[in-house]
């Protein structure tokens, strides 16, 4: 009479066992799109919040420009191994002027193209 | 005792007028009349257009200066604090320069994406059903942009005074390299 709640357990269990026996391929298939689609999602957040994604000009929107992005780096470097000489020095001075012009002959993000009175109210706009 | 509490209440009121009235400033300048919500709701696929040729340039600028301003730091100024440091030389005053450096590089970098999403922001509005929104939008960009900018003198200011450095460091070491 003991025995009676046992064997029911035991029935339970091997139903349940049976349960994941039998559906354990639609489970897999399930379990592989479920965590395909995690990673894409945490893929999507860390595109999104890393910056990555506003440097991406493959994006729709982006065609018109993005065969002007200038590829090749033409900066030298400058050792850092070796003695400290008047010459090194001078060596750097010249390589970091070169630089500094270049990084300098541009005032990127001036103007003020947002401007209300140029973008939304101007004569220019409604034409 | 009395006497700084009257001091300190008096003290908060003036702080309150004065953000009372930046606050009414701001709103005031955001409030579109209704010559000006007619414009923008007629012009709308103009600015639209316009504002999305202003992302993509912005973005192009973005991808091009931004490798510029990463080599001038990585190339050169981190190399010539190595070779001073790994030579026993102070460096203190160029370590220091080049590091304000890379936080304001960080700053621009953070900052550019700031003003990016408030672009985008205001593109995703529509401007023929919301023209308040979209001009607040845009006056949220503009002030972001003016930040982007802000960040680019600050890079230049610290390309000049890395220069400056180098400059003293070199009368020092002529100096020293003389006498010896």
């Amino acid at each position: 009479m003991d025995d009676l709640p046992q064997m029911n357990s035991k029935r339970e269990g091997s139903e349940l066992v049976g349960f994941w026996a039998e559906h354990r391929f639609f489970i897999l298939v399930f379990a592989t799109i479920v965590i395909s689609l995690v990673l894409v999602v945490i893929s999507l957040v860390i595109y999104n919040v890393s910056g990555a994604a506003q440097l991406d000009l493959s994006r729709p929107g982006y065609q018109s420009v993005s065969n002007q992005v200038e590829r090749e780096d033409s900066s030298d470097q400058f050792s850092p191994s070796g003695s400290v000489t008047n010459e090194s020095i001078n060596e750097f001075i010249k390589l970091y002027d070169d630089q500094a012009r270049k990084t300098k002959s541009v005032d990127a993000f001036n103007g003020d193209p947002l401007n209300p009175e140029l973008l939304e109210f101007s004569d220019e706009t409604s034409e | 005792m009395k006497k700084s509490f009257i001091f300190v209440g008096f003290s908060l009121a003036v702080v309150t007028a004065f953000i009372g009235i930046g606050a009414a400033t701001v709103s005031a300048q955001t409030t579109l009349t209704d010559e000006q919500r007619t414009r923008v709701k007629s012009n709308c696929m103009v600015i639209k257009n316009t504002l999305n040729q202003l992302k993509a340039s912005d973005a192009l600028l973005r991808v091009n200066r931004g490798p510029v301003y990463d080599s001038i730091a990585t190339k050169l100024m981190d190399s010539f604090n190595s070779r001073l440091t790994s030579n026993r030389f102070d460096a203190q005053g160029l370590l220091s320069i080049s590091s304000g450096y890379d936080e304001a590089l960080e700053t621009f970098r953070t900052d550019y994406q700031t003003y990016e999403r408030a672009l985008a922001a205001a593109i995703r509005i529509d401007c023929t059903k919301d023209p308040d929104s979209f001009h607040a939008a845009i006056e949220t960009a503009r002030s972001k942009r003016k930040i982007v900018h802000e960040d680019i003198l600050r890079l230049h200011q610290y390309i000049d005074d890395y220069r400056s450095e180098v400059e003293a460091f070199k009368g020092n070491f002529e100096r020293v390299s003389g006498k010896n």
